[in-house]
């Protein structure tokens, strides 16, 4: 996805180990919205 | 030669089975070669044709294994799963896109479609389908692939039964036509990773790093971005503080809405 936004003009990096390494650093977190958990479709 | 004959006559089904079911949990195994070794020993009379029967239960059960892992792991198992694809980044993307385009045909199609194949049943698990219609589609799914492969080496039999009765010249043929097969595969396997290779140009940032740059007048110039697909959004998760989501199904879309004025730093899982 990356790649895609860099060929589309947007400066884009990747964040090395994503959220995990984030989390073992310690870093600042927030709960996801409400709104994001609610439009996510299932099969139940 | 000898003894590899004696072992497809002596192990021919746990072989066949052994190796679709280790495909079907997530491992890099051959799984359509067997079955076409299967069908082919089947047709020549060293095997049953209950072969078929056994390798189809065994893909059920590899397929079971992980939807139901799916089901009570959530996503941390499609990250581990994805750790061992061609592709880790866009891995789970592919499969997810997949469901959302085709919506539960993906199971009956999947075992087609690499990459897609091992992740399809925890990704129904994970996006909680029924488990007797998961079993229904899989049964489905399982049974077309199954067939396919195993009919192909039931069909071709006569060359079986050629690489039989002429032991010298047709058992360097079939060890020729097995290490040819083999190559392929690993010729395959690379050319999916070659062919992924050029995501690894993107520039990667250590999360110290980052974190200075946080803590800097830099912080104006950058945007954080959640780019987890379906299913990470499990009910109490987290994100990085300050950062946005952008739906990769719905990118065209979503990229609108980004800078481009700003660094952007994606992060999934």
């Amino acid at each position: 996805m990356a790649h895609l936004l860099r060929e589309k003009g947007f400066n884009a990096f990747v964040i090395i180990g994503g959220l995990t390494a984030w989390k073992k650093a310690g870093e600042p977190l927030e709960s996801v919205p409400r709104e994001d958990l609610v439009k996510l479709p299932t099969f139940s | 030669m000898n003894y590899l004959l004696a072992l497809i006559t002596r192990h021919g089904y746990v072989l066949v089975s052994g190796i679709v079911f280790a495909e079907a949990v997530g491992l890099p195994c051959p799984a359509a070669l067997a079955l076409v070794a299967g069908g082919a020993a089947a047709a020549s009379g060293i095997l049953s044709p209950a072969v078929w029967l056994l390798a189809l239960c065994a893909m059920l059960l590899g397929d079971s294994v992980l939807y139901f892992l799916g089901r009570y792991m959530g996503w941390a198992l499609l990250g581990l799963l994805c750790k061992v694809s061609a592709n880790p980044e866009t891995c789970i993307l592919r499969s997810a896109e997949s469901f959302y385009k085709r919506g539960k045909i993906t199971l009956v199609l999947a075992k087609f479609i690499p990459g897609v194949n091992t992740m399809a049943p925890p990704l129904a698990g994970s996006m909680r389908m029924r488990p007797q219609q998961f079993l229904r589609f899989d049964l489905a799914g399982a049974t077309l692939y199954t067939s396919a492969y195993f009919g192909l080496g039931y069909v071709f039999r006569d060359f079986l039964a050629a690489i039989t009765r002429g032991f010298q010249t047709a058992g360097r043929v079939f060890e020729e036509v097995l290490l040819v097969a083999l190559l392929a595969y690993i010729v395959y396997r690379v050319w999916l990773y070659r062919k992924h290779a050029i995501y690894r140009v993107v520039p990667r940032v250590q999360v110290e790093e980052l974190a200075r740059k946080l803590a800097s007048e830099e912080r104006t110039k950058l945007l954080l971005v959640d780019v987890r697909s379906h299913g990470y959004y499990d009910a109490g998760s987290a994100r990085i503080k300050g950062s946005i989501r952008i739906e990769p199904n719905n990118l065209v879309e979503e990229l609108k809405t980004l800078p481009k004025d700003k660094d952007i730093y994606l992060y999934c899982t």
